[in-house]
């Protein structure tokens, strides 16, 4: 090792408390960057390997009924890998006496041969017997049951059947049950026989042959298999084509590491400003030994490769430090995100070029960073470098921006000192509060996004005047209905809907590619939404209509669209569309836009409509109840149940405001949750940015200090003032961060709803976020000087005099 | 050995135009060891600046053994000062963070003129020379300043220069410790370097061959 290399490793010695600091600080933007680039790589891998491991049906058809003979002839085409009957059928469930919670029902034929779509045992019995039922391991929680634990089951027909939970299975492809707020069970035919049900198999799960991954060999394919299915006098009533070879929730989770990723990048470059302030403020107490050096015969560059040489250390000593720490980051990542996701890690191994492009980037930041400092810092000329007379000269004063600055803090000099302390070294006070002001504003950030969120589904939901939807298992005359409603106690109002499915007749959009959309997007048909008919003079549903005008009496081919509907089909009001609605077309007017932010697309049109088809015909009831908590909203809907029954109808499931509520929330939850990660650890690269400012400036100052000390100050003022001045670094970052909260937040807030949901946000400011920021910041900026300032005090002053 | 021709600098100060030096012509021949003898502010720090290509001068021409100086850019003149100019100040300026044999190896190698493994060795015996050979692994801020001087003198004799230049070497130090380290000096023109020093001492005639004298920025006798 030649002379300069070591002068390089002694110099950051010499300072190493705040050599560890920055090591730290750039160590923490590798590490969240490691952490996320490892777990993109992990769980794209792990998600669709394991859901392909499940041999996922290439296509879904729902059909009449489907018989051994049928499904014998379509494994003939060579273009068919497999398939396999099965039925899926809704219901409810109840464990003890909890209310009953919506229930999927998966009947398969024979356990022992499942080749498609695969299910994994996991604990208990498998097969499920005649009488006992599987739950999917994350539905547990949301049926509140256990294994071992007998339940009630029902269909539509209402026939009430107990059942025990013998075991528990892991279905992969499905979305995760706790989001859903669902139940998902698996039975056999002989048990769905026992619950009142013909023993038929209605769904056929297909897997083509080749080009499993090929979106419109399926589609052909499944054409050929629907013809044959007709040909033998079967209805085929939905085919579901799900995005080949992915899981559900394989785009959704891109997009999460996506935005972790940048924001990994964005704290690495917060380091790197880090490394700016530490190599300016080196460069400038080493001006005299740059010009000492030049003396005795350096060039620019060999004194530039010294301190270049101390960036690739403090790169070099980040990456060892930050790789096991990003591996451990990502592996708690990987697993939330899989437990969260409803699937298994099977391995965390990291591909080599993650470690790779980790140690590049974590090598390059802080050379480029040092870029600007070392070159500056070496370009003085001997004479002027050599006749530098340290740091403690600076122009302080010259400007009138600092002669402003004098009238502040009047007789507190405490305070007026700490002020203008912290604007002697403007660059890097500018880089200090830059790092602290992103902390903050990503604080802010949340907490108003989180806000808004609230908001946004406060409004939502605020449209909705009705306490309970409860869903029909067919059509039923609305007259039978109301006897049994005027005989429940405890409902203010109810009204009798129709909701159905549609898609637009539109022979040029027919033929729509399959793409993502929604919150789990790529699991079914997108031509396809929902359609709500609603009498005109409705009063439990408010639509916040936008562009045109709600349905009015008198009204029989109007229709009002939502947000999300116009945007998917790209209909405006005004237009006329064709919609195919069961077997027929029918030819509508847009006649209003409303406002739903996070809703799928709807269409609204009157009931009278479904009426004249169906006379007196509804096959849903939006209730609004006189009290409206939990178990009273339990107490009508049981009494209706039976009162129902006792006329004949049957209800199929039911959703009260809170339970539709409750998934939204979960959603919300996650967004809040990654936005307060995120401000901690910029929070935490700011403290470390603030802390190594604060030894700067004492460092400099020790002469000052020195001085003061001889005019009588004890080391308890001089602690004071250091602290007092990272307090105003703290508080003037708060201030910027306050300023910038409202744009920052509303920008932030609509970039995620508009990605994740496809909609925009009610935004809305939280005030008490700028007072708790207020409180963070400013402990934050004391604890990070309280280091800084306790070894200013501790300078002796004959010590800080003699420095030089 | 130095060749000075019409050589005036100028400094813009925030208080007017300054000027340093004016119309100064000298020659100094090898081996000679000469005195510059002045006021403080007299433009004594000024003319060496000049000499070891430090500083350039606003108008005339300065050329040291042979090269042109004020024509080289800086890396090519930090270069050339390397291997022909050893440079002592009055505050000794080692580096701090390197052992004294670590400050005396640096220039070798900047200049990359002796062979690696040599360095160390050459640089123990140019501290022998010098007396704090004993010195050789201490840092800086443990030796006394006569100590550090002359690790700073071994310092300049690093690349064998031909020309070693002083700017008040003894005007940190007491007076017994500055005697000797003018002896050192001497020795060093008795073995046929050209030696400079700038001093405003008036018992340096003791030891030096030629005395020069200046009083704001003109030379007075030669």
């Amino acid at each position: 090792m030649t002379t300069p290399w070591r002068k390089a490793v002694r110099d950051f010695w010499h300072e190493r408390a705040r050599t560890v600091l920055v090591v730290l600080a750039i160590a923490l933007g590798i590490s969240a960057f490691a952490a996320v680039m490892s777990s993109y790589t992990i769980l794209t891998r792990e998600l669709d390997l394991g859901y392909l491991a499940t041999n996922p049906a290439s296509a879904v058809l729902r059909l009449d009924s489907i018989d051994e003979e049928t499904v014998k002839a379509i494994l003939q085409n060579p273009e068919v890998n497999d398939a396999e009957p099965r039925r899926t059928i809704r219901g409810q469930i109840k464990a003890g006496p909890v209310q009953w919670r919506n229930l999927m029902l998966f009947v398969v034929q024979d356990y022992g041969n499942i080749r498609v779509s695969t299910l994994v045992p996991e604990h208990g019995a498998w097969p499920p017997a005649n009488g006992e039922i599987l739950i999917e391991r994350d539905a547990f929680q949301v049926a509140k049951a256990s294994i071992g634990e007998a339940v009630i089951v029902k269909t539509a027909n209402g026939v009430e059947q107990p059942l025990v939970i013998s075991g528990s299975v892991h279905d992969v492809g499905q979305a995760q049950a706790r989001m859903e707020n669902i139940v998902y069970g698996y039975i056999n035919l002989a048990t769905l026989v026992q619950l009142g049900e013909e023993p038929k198999l209605d769904q056929l799960n297909i897997l083509v042959a080749q080009n499993r991954f090929d979106e419109n060999h399926i589609r052909r394919v499944v054409a050929d298999v629907e013809q044959l299915i007709k040909s033998r006098g079967h209805e085929v009533r939905r085919i579901d084509i799900p995005a080949p070879g992915k899981h559900p929730h394989s785009d959704l989770t891109g997009i999460l590491l996506l935005s972790m990723s940048s924001f990994g990048l964005f704290v690495l470059v917060l380091s790197g400003i880090l490394v700016i302030n530490l190599l300016t403020a080196m460069m400038a107490s080493q001006v005299r030994q740059i010009g000492v050096m030049k003396a005795i015969g350096g060039t620019r560059w060999q004194i530039a490769r010294i301190y270049f040489g101390q960036a690739l250390f403090l790169g070099i000593a980040a990456v060892i430090v930050s790789v096991p720490l990003g591996i451990l980051g990502s592996r708690a990542l990987c697993r939330y995100m899989a437990m969260f996701l409803n699937f298994d890690i099977n391995s965390f191994a990291v591909p080599l070029w993650v470690y790779l492009l980790v140690a590049v980037v974590g090598l390059a930041a802080p050379l480029i960073a040092a870029a600007y400092p070392v070159w500056s810092g070496t370009a003085a000329p001997v004479r002027v470098a050599l006749s530098d007379f340290g740091l403690s000269q600076t122009t302080f004063g010259a400007s009138a921006f600092d002669r402003a600055l004098t009238r502040i803090g009047g007789t507190l000099r405490l305070v007026a000192v700490a002020i203008r302390n912290s604007f002697r070294r403007r660059t890097r006070l500018v880089l200090t509060l830059s790092t602290l002001t992103a902390g903050g504003l990503f604080f802010l950030a949340a907490l108003n996004v989180r806000a808004s969120l609230v908001n946004t589904l406060d409004r939502m939901f605020a449209a909705r005047k009705f306490d309970l939807m409860i869903g029909l298992a067919n059509p039923y005359e609305l007259e039978k209905i109301q006897k049994a409603i005027s005989k429940t106690p405890g409902i203010k109002r109810a009204e009798g809907w129709f909701t159905t499915e549609a898609s637009v007749a539109n022979p040029s959009t027919a033929d729509h590619d399959t793409h993502t959309s929604g919150l789990h997007g790529g699991g079914s048909d997108v031509n396809r939404f929902s359609v709500v008919a609603m009498p005109a003079d409705t009063q439990l549903l408010d639509l916040e209509i936008i562009e045109g005008r709600n349905l009015a009496p008198g009204d029989t081919d109007a229709i009002v669209i939502n947000n999300a509907l116009a945007g998917k089909e790209k209909m405006r009001v005004g237009e006329t569309v064709v919609l195919r609605m069961g077997p027929a077309d029918t030819t509508w007017r847009v006649v209003g836009l409303s406002r739903e932010s996070f809703s799928p697309a709807v269409a609204y049109i009157p009931l009278s409509f479904i009426q004249q088809r169906h006379p007196g015909m509804v096959n849903n009831l939006r209730l609004l109840l006189d009290n409206s908590d939990p178990d009273s909203i339990d107490d009508v809907k049981a009494s209706l149940d039976r009162n129902l029954e006792q006329v004949g109808v049957r209800a199929r499931g039911s959703v009260t405001k809170a339970e539709s509520r409750f998934g939204f929330d979960q959603h919300m939850l996650m967004i809040y949750v990654f936005l307060i990660v995120m401000s901690t650890i910029i929070g935490g690269v700011g403290g470390l940015g603030l802390m190594t400012t604060m030894s700067l400036n004492v460092f400099e100052r020790r002469r000052e200090m020195g001085v003061m000390r001889a005019l009588g100050a004890t080391p308890r003022t001089v602690w004071l003032m250091v602290v007092a001045e990272g307090v105003v670094i703290g508080l003037l970052s708060w201030i910027i961060a306050a300023l910038l909260a409202w744009p920052i937040s509303k920008v932030i807030g609509d970039f995620i709803t508009k990605v994740l949901f496809r909609s925009g946000l009610d935004f809305t400011f939280e005030p008490l976020g700028l007072l708790i920021w207020m409180v963070v910041s400013i402990s934050l900026s004391a604890a990070a000087s309280f280091f800084p300032a306790w070894k200013a005090s501790r300078v002796t002053v004959r010590e800080a005099l003699a420095y030089e | 050995m130095i060749s000075l021709r019409e050589v005036s600098k100028t400094y813009e100060t925030p208080a007017g135009k300054f000027a340093a030096l004016k119309n100064i012509d000298l020659e100094i021949r090898p081996g000679e060891f000469v005195g510059v003898v002045g006021k403080s502010g007299s433009g004594k720090s000024t003319l060496l600046n000049m000499v070891a290509g430090i500083d350039r001068p606003s108008s005339g021409a300065v050329a040291v053994a042979g090269t042109e100086i004020h024509a080289l850019s800086e890396n090519k003149l930090a270069a050339w000062r390397g291997r022909n100019v050893g440079f002592v100040f009055q505050f000794f300026q080692l580096l701090p963070t390197l052992t004294a044999a670590e400050n005396v190896m640096l220039p070798m190698d900047f200049c990359k003129t002796f062979p690696l493994r040599e360095r160390r060795k050459r640089a123990l015996a140019l501290l022998e020379r010098v007396e704090v050979g004993a010195h050789a692994d201490k840092l800086p801020a443990t030796l006394s300043g006569g100590e550090q001087q002359r690790v700073a003198i071994a310092r300049a004799l690093a690349n064998e220069p031909p020309l070693v230049l002083a700017d008040e070497p003894t005007g940190n130090l007491d007076s017994v410790t500055a005697t000797s380290i003018l002896d050192l000096f001497r020795g060093m023109a008795n073995q046929g370097t050209t030696v400079m020093i700038a001093t405003h001492e008036a018992d340096i005639a003791r030891v030096i061959d030629r005395r020069i004298e200046i009083s704001d920025g003109s030379l007075l006798q030669q």
